[in-house]
């Protein structure tokens, strides 16, 4: 007996003697699992509303030495004067609980608590707490769902999730302040989806998809503590599909229909205006015409035909339309196209020949050369960008603004169809006169070409002739358009009266364009080659039978024709076939025989080009013409 | 005349002058107005009272976050015998220990209770901050939160007082003793004490102090504005 009281005392002793680390319920739960000490200690001490709390122990393998009220659980209150263990208020034997009323609850000061057994003392420093630091909310109760919305897609939705606070937490009074954490997840899944903690007992859960089920539950723990309470009873969330297009079905057919209807009417009413349409949509193009020539003719392609029309070919029609030839029409009507619009007006608006008021003749309308711009300037400037009223280029003596135009710095420009071959008339080139006594003076600055000669002559429209008055003689700058046409042999007639026609010396720093008011001033001598142009200027030649004309008190590149009185016949050619292009670029012309006399001829190296056309050149035979 | 020029300046330099003046004393006036005086945000009691335990709830989380740092980086060991046997400074200042001793408390009593709890740590912290910056081997989380920590009980003590000010100027709250005057009164001869406190113990026992104001404070908000919230 006394050898095991003896070795009971020896194994109580040594047992007491070793103080183990003991549960630490002040840890999670998880370290309380992990170590189960072999003595009676403490499991967990919880306070539910931070005015009780309940402790549990665990009697440890000694549980079959005693029995299970022999255990004894003492606490002890951390008073300053005096602190004294005290034993547990309310015992529950069966759960291994100590219970501690409102009354035995102090907050905010520590608790130690012990275990005796028989004359053991199990005893844990760590096992010291405060109350509100094992506090653990009960869960939060009455949880329910409210749909917020359905995604337009019909997709995903979106919930309002609200709780109560636990009863037990006493909440109203502010005694507790409880934070709620809400988690959810689908239905089959393992992972819970948490949201942001926050104090209110309602959240809003987003993004829900519909058709699916899902499980929903609530937590809370004291603001600012660490330890979470259990988690509330889970709720179900499903939201099925709401069959929300049939109320909208009737709506989609009626838009169906009325769309279809629409296009129907549209449809038809294509089809029935369609001849109105077109003519709206697609304009038709005019056509160029030129009367007494087939159009057919103009097309590309057919410049053989049209050659030999112009050239006397079609002679039998040409002439009965020549008088009607711009009479009161202008005349570029007929020849350019696209000047149509432009030179109907304004030629028709001069009050006299271009030509005069390019000579500064008694024309009245001298004062519309500084403005000629505005009037003269009618004539498309297709062919150079100058088309405003250019007068920087141009000399001291005002240039005609008009040649500025016409300056062959683009010699490409000239470059055109074969339709521009009828565009003579638009050059400034006054066409000396043909048969018949004819004076200079009204010449238009731009003459109307009457006919075409079969050696490639250019006659000038009688009707013309009957319009000038005054012995305005003018005189026409050749351009480089890279079509010139022979003279016509009255025009060589004409040339033999002097009239010399110059190739234009289009030099814009040269004296090549005067004003009307200035072709009296002029007296720049064209008589030097001006380079560059490739044109050779035929100094005007003293008229021999013309008298001192008003202007030809200046050499001019404009040869004034003799003066009213003086018939001047000579035949000037109005254009001179380009026979060739030499290596620097320069036009070699073919002067016509009767020229002889111009000084400036034998410049020109005369040379026949077999393969020239009469008349014209043409886009395609200009090519050749390059050196 | 030069005298009416040289006046005109002069003139408007009195009146700026005066603006001046007048609003400078207008600033130095009381910033609290009473019920009377018009053109004045007053603030009602539960407004006062909800912004004073919304800054005690923000103190006692930063406090909660310093001690657990605390605990981390200073691990004490596991059998301290003076963690049974911590004594915060505070200790002798009778606070109740309950909900249903709180609400038996009387409110003046309960107002005295929390100023005495402000005001005590009110040095304590202050140090405590000091030698926080002076560690070098806290990071600077922690140390910031030092200095705000005695900032905000600094404020918190501020509003509590003027809490207390509108509760006796309402005649909700009977006189009680202001010992706001000389806080160094009722420190007792334990005031040195908290010199002697490691910091880890320091924040312990203020986080234990401010969940105490946190909690009366709102106590006595229901108590006497008992409206929403409570």
């Amino acid at each position: 007996m006394g050898v095991v009281s003896a070795s009971s005392l020896l194994t109580s002793l040594l047992i007491s003697s070793l103080i183990s680390p003991g549960s630490a319920f002040l840890q999670d739960w998880d370290h309380a699992a992990l170590s189960a000490p072999l003595e009676p200690h403490f499991t967990e001490c919880i306070s539910r509303d931070l005015a009780t709390f309940r402790c549990w122990w665990s009697p440890g393998i000694f549980q079959n030495l005693t029995s299970p009220e022999s255990i004894r659980v003492y606490y002890l209150k951390m008073k300053i004067p005096n602190s004294e263990w005290k034993e547990c208020p309310d015992y529950n034997h069966d759960k291994r609980e100590c219970f501690f009323d409102a009354n035995h609850t102090s907050v905010w000061i520590t608790y130690c608590l012990q275990l005796r057994s028989q004359n053991i003392t199990y005893y844990n420093q760590d096992d010291c707490f405060t109350v509100e630091n094992i506090v653990r909310p009960d869960p939060p109760v009455a949880l329910n769902w409210t749909l917020l919305n359905i995604s337009p897609s019909g997709l995903s939705y979106d919930v309002m999730v609200n709780w109560e606070s636990p009863p037990s937490a006493d909440v109203g009074t502010g005694w507790m302040r409880l934070v709620y954490e809400i988690q959810y997840r689908e239905q089959n899944s393992s992972n819970w989806e948490t949201l942001e903690m926050q104090p209110h007992t309602q959240h809003s859960i987003f993004g829900l998809q519909i058709g699916k089920e899902y499980e929903v539950h609530v937590r809370c723990r004291m603001q600012a503590f660490t330890k979470f309470g259990e988690f509330s009873d889970s709720i179900f969330i499903q939201v099925t599909e709401i069959p929300t297009k049939e109320m909208s079905f009737p709506l989609m057919l009626v838009l169906v229909l009325g769309i279809v209807g629409i296009v129907i009417l549209i449809m038809f009413i294509l089809v029935t205006q369609q001849n109105r349409l077109m003519m709206i949509l697609l304009p038709p193009v005019p056509a160029p015409k030129i009367k007494g020539i087939d159009p057919e003719l103009l097309k590309k392609g057919k410049l053989e035909e049209l050659n030999f029309i112009l050239s006397g070919g079609g002679m039998g029609s040409l002439p009965a339309h020549a008088p009607d030839f711009y009479q009161d029409e202008p005349w570029v009507e007929f020849i350019e196209v696209d000047a149509e619009e432009t030179d109907t007006g304004e030629k028709e608006d001069n009050q006299g020949s271009d030509t005069q008021r390019l000579l500064g003749l008694s024309q009245p309308v001298s004062h519309h050369v500084h403005t000629g711009c505005s009037n003269v300037l009618s004539f498309p400037d297709d062919d150079s960008g100058r088309a405003s009223c250019f007068d920087s280029d141009l000399p001291d003596q005002d240039a005609l603004i008009l040649m500025a135009t016409l300056l062959p710095g683009q010699p490409e420009d000239r470059e055109d169809s074969g339709e521009r071959g009828q565009e003579i008339g638009e050059r400034p080139i006054v066409h000396t006169q043909t048969a018949g006594p004819q004076t200079w003076v009204n010449t238009d600055f731009y003459a109307q070409v009457s006919n075409v000669m079969p050696s490639g002559g250019v006659v000038l429209s009688p009707g013309q002739q009957l319009r000038i008055q005054e012995s305005t003689p003018a005189e026409e700058e050749m351009q480089k358009k890279g079509k010139e046409s022979e003279g016509s042999e009255e025009a060589e007639e004409k040339k033999q009266k002097e009239l010399q026609f110059q190739l234009l010396v289009v030099d814009p720093e040269g004296s090549g364009y005067t004003t009307e008011s200035n072709a009296r001033q002029m007296s720049t001598p064209p008589t030097s080659p001006i380079t560059g142009e490739g044109y050779q200027t035929i100094p005007p030649q003293p008229m021999e039978t013309k008298p001192a004309a008003t202007a030809d008190d200046h050499q001019s590149p404009y040869i004034l024709p003799d003066s009213p009185q003086s018939p001047f016949f000579v035949p000037v050619a109005d254009y001179t076939v380009v026979q060739e292009v030499n290596n620097q670029h320069s036009l070699l012309l073919n002067p016509p025989p009767h020229q002889s006399p111009s000084p400036c001829h034998p410049q020109h190296p005369l040379k026949s080009l077999p393969a020239m056309p009469v008349g014209y050149i043409t886009p395609d035979l200009l090519g050749n013409l390059s050196p | 005349m030069p005298g009416n020029i040289t006046s005109v300046p002069a003139v408007w330099l009195w009146s700026v002058c005066l603006l001046f003046c007048i609003r400078l004393t207008s600033v130095g006036a009381a910033p609290i107005c009473t019920n009377a005086q018009a053109g004045c945000h007053v603030l009602s009691l539960a407004n006062l009272f909800d912004r004073v335990i919304q800054h005690s709830a923000r103190m006692h989380g930063i406090s909660n976050d310093l001690h657990n740092e605390f605990e981390q980086f200073f691990l004490p060991s596991k059998n301290q015998i003076g963690r049974i046997s911590r004594n915060c400074h505070t200790s002798s200042i009778l606070t109740p220990n309950g909900k249903e001793n709180a609400q038996r408390m009387a409110r003046e009593e309960l107002t005295e209770v929390i100023l005495k709890l402000l005001v005590a740590w009110r040095d304590p912290l202050w140090h405590f901050h000091q030698s926080m910056s002076h560690h070098h081997d806290f990071n600077n989380f922690s140390s910031s939160k030092a200095l705000e920590i005695s900032d905000m009980v600094h404020e918190l003590r501020k509003g509590v007082e003027k809490v207390a000010e509108k509760m006796q100027n309402l005649g909700m709250i009977g006189n009680f003793v202001n010992n706001l005057a000389s806080p160094e009164t009722f420190l007792t001869s334990d005031s040195a004490e908290w010199r002697l406190m490691r910091n880890y113990d320091l924040l312990y026992c203020f986080r234990r102090d401010s969940n105490k104001v946190q909690n009366y404070l709102k106590i006595l908000k229901c108590r006497i504005v008992p409206e929403h919230g409570c």
